[in-house]
């Protein structure tokens, strides 16, 4: 489910990342906000498609990021239809679903060095109130790029207390993931001023 | 050029350097010594990331008291756990962070890239998520990052602490064969620096001697025997 720029020549790899950005705020919210009954979640199903179609990815690629988000579907719905009417449960899902779609295929078409000018362009203004637009740009691209060390800390965690005779949960996991991850975040801090970036 | 006059390092109000003067025009520097001897506390004063507490330290006469940033430019610097050097989430876009700002073209950006990655056998995996690559992909993809930016100095603090033989012979061979510039080689494994220009022991917080790797290595041994 995390995702990374696959490169391409398709047409939604050429439109600028501002654009797609803006385009997948206003689909997002559409969503979120229509996206009820079938007709509307149907249509939403069928622009997903059309997206990594457009991305050049095709049905397999489609198919291949919904095995993807297997666990995040149970997640959602078996819960759901255990507490909640199911044309909720189903509705919540398929809106979920189809909003992590459409973001997959943006940052599948976008490069994170035009994303990140992007953001830093529509935070210009903050300067105003002090804050560096460079700063929040490069923030949130570590946050996306340090995703899959976050989640490699949660699993050696969760090792460590297995190898402990612990079983692992959620409050027995979150509690050392956060004092791995702050231990961690000096080293990041350096790591950043060694590669010229004053923090 | 590295210099450092009378330099002293103290946490709180624990000495990490005491009183540490040399002078290294050595293009291949080793540095060993026990742990918590001082080897990272030097090693990280020559790009800024400590500040001495007394006295100054210069790289290639520029006194890193005076304009870190200058020094920092002109030092790359290598961690041990190459995870925590990945900015950006593909292996291209983190080397090709290294350059930003520098004002180049999105063409003239590509290429030097395209031939950095080249140079360390990345090429294939130019667009793979960094963090998926293995510890010896992932420090030669560290010193890729480092090397594009052109730093007339590497440091590189236990480099290979967490590579197998065959990644750190890797990773040696580029310090201390391949890399043109100044290099500076914290490590445990001995082996590693024998045929470094020259070697420093620290001791305890203070500089117990630079010299001929085997008379150093020699002392060091007995040091602890
Ligand atoms: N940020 C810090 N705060 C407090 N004390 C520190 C700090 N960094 C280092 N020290 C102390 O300074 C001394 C020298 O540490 P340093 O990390 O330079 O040793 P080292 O030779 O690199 O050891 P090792 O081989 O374990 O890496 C140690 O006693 C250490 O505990
Ligand atoms: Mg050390």
């Amino acid at each position: 489910m995390i995702t990374v720029y696959k490169a391409g020549n398709s047409w939604l790899h050429g439109i600028p990342a501002g654009r797609k950005l803006l385009a997948l705020t206003l689909l997002l919210l559409a969503i979120s906000i229509w996206g009820r009954g079938a007709i509307a979640l149907g249509a939403g199903a069928v622009l997903c498609q059309l997206a990594f179609l457009a991305a050049g990815f095709g049905i397999a690629g489609f198919a291949r990021q919904i095995w993807a988000m297997r666990w995040l579907l149970l997640v959602m719905l078996v819960p759901g239809l255990i507490f909640l009417p199911w044309q909720t449960a189903i509705t919540n899902t398929a809106r979920l679903v189809e909003c992590v779609l459409l973001a997959s295929v943006f940052s599948f078409t976008t490069k994170t060095a035009d994303l990140l000018k992007t953001i830093e362009r529509a935070a210009t203004p903050l300067r105003r109130v002090g804050v560096n637009p460079a700063s929040i740009g490069l923030v949130l691209t570590m946050t996306i790029s340090s995703i899959p060390l976050i989640l490699k800390f949660a699993g050696n965690v969760r090792e460590a207390q297995m190898a402990r005779g612990v079983q692992p949960n959620i409050v027995r996991t979150t509690v050392p993931l956060l004092v791995a991850s702050l231990k961690h975040s000096d080293d990041f801090a350096e790591a950043l001023m060694a590669r010229g970036v004053e923090v | 050029m590295i210099l450092l006059n009378s330099v002293s390092v103290t946490f709180e109000n624990k000495v990490a350097l005491s009183g540490v003067s040399v002078q290294l025009p050595q293009q291949r520097i080793g540095v060993i010594g026990l742990n918590g001897s001082g080897k990272s506390t030097f090693a990280r004063l020559l790009n800024g990331l400590v500040k001495p507490t007394s006295g100054t330290v210069a790289v290639n006469a520029i006194n890193l008291s005076i304009d870190a940033r200058a020094a920092r430019a002109q030092v790359g610097f290598i961690f041990s756990n190459p995870d925590l050097q990945i900015i950006m989430p593909t292996v291209a876009e983190d080397v090709a962070f290294s350059l930003r700002g520098k004002g180049l073209s999105a063409a003239e950006l590509d290429s030097q890239v395209a031939e950095a990655l080249e140079r360390f056998g990345l090429t294939e995996l130019a667009n793979e998520a960094a963090h998926s690559l293995s510890s010896g992909q992932k420090q030669m993809l560290a010193l890729c990052a480092v090397t594009i930016a052109q730093p007339a100095l590497i440091v590189a603090d236990e480099p290979t602490a967490l590579l197998d033989a065959a990644n750190s012979a890797q990773v040696q061979n580029f310090l201390l064969n391949e890399w043109q510039g100044q290099v500076v080689l914290v490590t445990h494994d001995l082996g590693l620096v024998e045929t470094c220009d020259v070697l420093l022991r620290f001791e305890a917080g203070k500089l117990a001697e630079v010299g001929e790797p085997a008379t150093v290595i020699a002392n060091y041994k007995k040091s602890f025997a």
